[in-house]
């Protein structure tokens, strides 16, 4: 037998053989659980795993499908005055819906799950994570200290988002978001940033021992807000 | 020569594996039974090019019956709800402690032959 022939074979197979290793590491360390042997869980994990796929790559589509849109608009409405007028109205209303990226100055605030228990946290451990009601109430005094776009962990507030407890998370807009939270508010950032004044909200929280920062910016980037605002039961008179 | 083509073959295996795409959860049983089956067809292998008796066509065909049949195995398996996939491991793993076995034979052998040469060596050297 030619030395070299099996040399090459053996090489192939051990090629193979490493390539199924490399693969089988990156798999079973993408989906970060215990091994399964039932086969129902597995195919119910590989489904969500699928949907999940699927609703991203629609979400591109749509993406893109917004900006040929997008495109469409300008290229007709480019030689008419009164139509660009309407264009910016709508442009306007999308701002104010909070269906466009918005920029500008405003205050970065992070609220951070305890990790120093305190003498009462002891007895009662739910006191020591961010709960909804703690965002809520953030939120509540950035809206009161006059901002003007809000978003929680790149969740975009808008008239219809509710804030509510969802177990160890919570969730907003229907998406479920959990610690830390960074919610990001534009507006005048003096007036933002007095969430931090004593007696104010973040005060105490962080006498619970939660980790609470507040950062001034000129530059904060709000996305807009992912899903679609529908009425149905609205009516204008 | 050998183990050069192993050594290469493996690199080269690893880096196309690291930028390979992940595969589906559910096919990753049957990925781990395939690589075991490989495992054991190098072993196999190796052992066989010790033993002077490697045949391209017998490993190749071995390896392929071996990843198919373990692979049906698993299958079924996962449609009765039994393990089977553990019984073609324990062949796998046992052939190739079998197959370790062959190969640190031949190589403590030489070895020991070696040394044996040099004591007899040494010896007619100081006889004279």
């Amino acid at each position: 037998m030619d030395k070299k022939k099996v040399a090459l074979a053996l090489g192939i197979m051990s090629a193979i053989l490493t390539y199924g290793i490399c693969v089988q590491i990156k798999t079973i360390n993408s989906t970060n659980s215990s091994y399964s042997t039932s086969s129902t869980v597995n195919s119910l994990r590989d489904e969500v795993l699928r949907y999940k796929e699927r609703y991203d790559n629609k979400y591109e589509e749509l993406e893109k499908a917004e900006e040929e849109l997008e495109k469409e608009r300008e290229s007709t409405t480019g030689n008419n005055d009164e139509l660009t007028k309407l264009e910016e109205q709508i442009k306007e209303g999308n701002k104010l819906l909070g269906l466009t990226e918005v920029t500008g100055e405003g205050v970065i605030v992070t609220l951070k799950d305890s990790t120093s228990p305190t003498l009462n946290s002891v007895i009662d451990t739910s006191q020591l994570v961010v709960h909804d009601m703690d965002v809520l109430s953030v939120i509540n005094e950035l809206k009161n200290a006059g901002a003007e776009a809000i978003s929680i962990n790149d969740q975009r507030l808008v008239s219809t988002s509710a804030i509510v407890c969802d177990g160890n998370v919570i969730q907003i807009n229907g998406q479920k978001v959990g610690a830390p939270f960074e919610i990001k508010a534009i507006g005048l950032s003096e007036q933002l940033a007095a969430l931090s004044r004593p007696g104010g909200y973040l005060s105490v929280l962080q006498e619970y021992g939660i980790g609470t920062e507040i950062v001034k910016s000129k530059n904060v980037t709000i996305p807009k807000y992912a899903g679609s605002i529908n009425y149905k039961y609205v009516k204008s008179k | 020569m050998v183990y050069l083509g192993i050594i290469l073959g493996s690199l080269l295996g690893a880096i196309i594996g690291v930028n390979a795409p992940v595969i589906s959860y559910t096919y990753s049983s049957y990925l781990a039974i395939a690589v075991i089956a490989a495992l054991d067809s190098v072993f196999g292998g190796i052992s066989s090019v010790l033993k002077k008796n490697f045949d391209l066509k017998i490993f190749l065909s071995g390896f392929f019956c071996n990843a198919i049949l373990s692979m049906l195995l698993t299958y079924l398996g996962e449609k009765l709800n039994v393990d089977i996939y553990l019984a073609a491991i324990v062949v796998f793993v046992g052939r190739m402690f079998t197959n370790l076995t062959i190969i640190r034979r031949y190589y403590v052998d030489k070895w020991s032959d070696k040394i044996q040469k040099k004591e007899k060596n040494n010896q007619a050297l100081e006889s004279k």
